[in-house]
């Protein structure tokens, strides 16, 4: 009488199922496609009201600039905010992902998301992959208990600090950040000690370049400053090879009529056959 | 006869019916009224929470919830049916999320949850759902508001205004009298109270009734205050 209940659950995971494939192949000559990698510089610092994040916007293909202008720093809620270094895939994927499951979250709690909360479900997700899921991320969000900042490994690693950097240009961005910073800094002097930090990446990394990105998080509102700067604008010509009108002196005017065959053809709708 | 054919889920009577989903029809007819209006410019879901002691802490569960910021639900018949479902939808409307990137359309949902519904009516060792569901949305894209009812046998209607629940023929005929296609959310509300109030035993308070509106800022559930302003200018 009775018969199976539920649906089969697909496995999650990764499926290991092509890695002899694929060394075999690789022996033979044939090399896998390289992911695209964002080769970042992303930024972090808790200021006086809030957070302040910052993302330089160049996406790279191992040398080649894949994307002038992409966008690092995501949506995790209203109040939180994520940017995103590594694998561009994985990160965008894991944000969104965790940003659902926030969403979930906060309609069976009737409350407003936490940063601790967002920081636990994308360490717990990333430690299950073991670090396969290429996404060093920098969190930040203003919740109930005031502002918070975390930085995450791929390996599922967090620290919880107040000045955080990652990304191919977290180094430089790192050293303008251990020069300047200060706790409880006014919302001005934080955005521009954020901007410089992404601006030292930019110019000294070759990973990262374009734009800087910067999302000001307070208790209060969210401002995502989307091209807060525009740190790289493309060369403008300084002159034209068009000549004007009139450079050649016309010496003679010749005008003849071809006459020509013109079809006129007019596709019109035409019901599908449907027998 | 019908009785002999009463136990099996899956097995149909003689009449052609599948006995199970008329019973839970019947639970469903047994719950507290639940009423719904679709106005102009958005949509309307009212229910009655009379509590059986004065000891319950009235404001702690909510019949009224969101289901994503533009779509909520509310129902008549058993309230912890009630909660699994929501709890699907919730999933439901986040999986779509997350595939196309776009908010899910209150029909879509709808859809997908009525088929959930009547898995519960065809699978091994499951009973079906004690509830009927009342949706309201507004889709975005569209601008315009959605009311839908999700029966427990897996149908679906989509309703200009309708009643659920203990005395819902009544309500229905209520409604048939007041309902008008230029109805605007505000006389929506009044009509919806007026439409409780009909089936409801003695004094309605800003406690015992839950009210939803849905219009182009999303779902919102009405907080007591405000109830309690339409209560006065119902009375």
């Amino acid at each position: 009488m009775a018969s199976t209940v539920a649906v089969e659950l697909p496995h999650g995971g990764f499926s290991f199922d092509n890695c002899k494939r694929n060394a075999l192949l690789e022996d033979k000559g044939f090399k896998a496609p390289k992911a695209y990698k964002t080769g970042t510089t992303i930024a972090g610092i808790i200021f006086k009201d809030g957070v302040v994040l910052g993302a330089d916007t160049r996406a790279t293909e191992d040398t080649v600039v894949a994307d002038k202008n992409c966008e690092k720093i995501h949506y995790i809620s209203s109040n939180i905010y994520c940017c995103g270094a590594g694998t561009a895939a994985d990160t965008e994927m894991t944000t969104q992902m965790i940003a659902s499951k926030l969403e979930l979250h906060r309609l069976e709690t009737s409350r407003k998301p936490r940063v601790c909360t967002a920081n636990r479900l994308l360490k717990q997700m990333l430690y299950r992959y073991h670090g396969y899921i290429s996404a060093a991320l920098v969190l930040g969000g203003v919740d109930s208990t005031g502002p918070h900042l975390y930085s995450v490994w791929p390996h599922g690693s967090t620290d919880k600090l107040p000045y955080v950097t990652m990304g191919s240009g977290s180094l430089a961005a790192m050293a303008v950040f251990e020069d300047r910073f200060k706790p409880e800094m006014e919302r001005e002097e934080a955005m521009k000690l954020v901007q410089d930090a992404i601006r030292a990446g930019i110019f000294n990394d070759l990973g990262s370049g374009s734009n800087v990105d910067l999302c000001i998080i307070t208790k209060d509102k969210t401002d995502y400053l989307r091209t807060y700067q525009e740190a790289n604008l493309k060369g403008v010509r300084q002159g034209t090879y068009r000549y004007k009108r009139g450079t050649s002196a016309v010496l003679k005017t010749e005008v003849k009529k071809i006459v020509l065959e013109v079809i006129d053809t007019q596709v019109k709708p035409q019901a599908m056959d449907t027998d | 006869m019908t009785e002999r054919y009463s136990f099996s889920l899956t097995t149909f009577s003689p009449s052609g019916k599948l006995v199970q989903i008329e019973y839970a029809l019947a639970a469903v007819s047994a719950g507290a009224p639940s009423v719904g209006i679709k106005a102009l410019n958005g949509v309307v879901l009212a229910t009655e929470k009379k509590q059986k002691s004065i000891l319950y802490d009235d404001q702690s569960i909510h019949k009224i919830d969101y289901i994503t910021k533009n779509i909520g639900m509310v129902y008549s018949g058993m309230g912890p049916d009630y909660r699994v479902l929501l709890t699907r939808a919730r999933k439901l409307a986040q999986t779509y999320y997350l595939t196309y990137q776009e908010q899910i359309p209150t029909a879509q949902l709808v859809q997908r949850v009525a088929t959930v519904m009547q898995e519960f009516t065809q699978s091994g060792g499951v009973r079906p759902f004690g509830v009927s569901l009342l949706v309201a949305g507004w889709d975005e894209d569209e601008e315009r508001p959605y009311l839908y009812q999700c029966d427990p046998s897996g149908a679906y209607f989509a309703w200009k205004a309708t009643a659920m629940g203990k005395n819902h023929i009544n309500g229905k005929t209520f409604l048939e009298k007041r309902y008008s296609e230029k109805l605007e959310l505000e006389d929506a509300v009044h009509t919806s109270i007026l439409t409780l109030k009909e089936s409801f035993e003695g004094q309605m308070t800003e406690d015992n009734i839950e009210i939803g509106i849905c219009n182009q800022d999303g779902f919102r559930r009405l907080a007591p205050s405000e109830i309690k302003d339409y209560l006065a200018s119902v009375s």
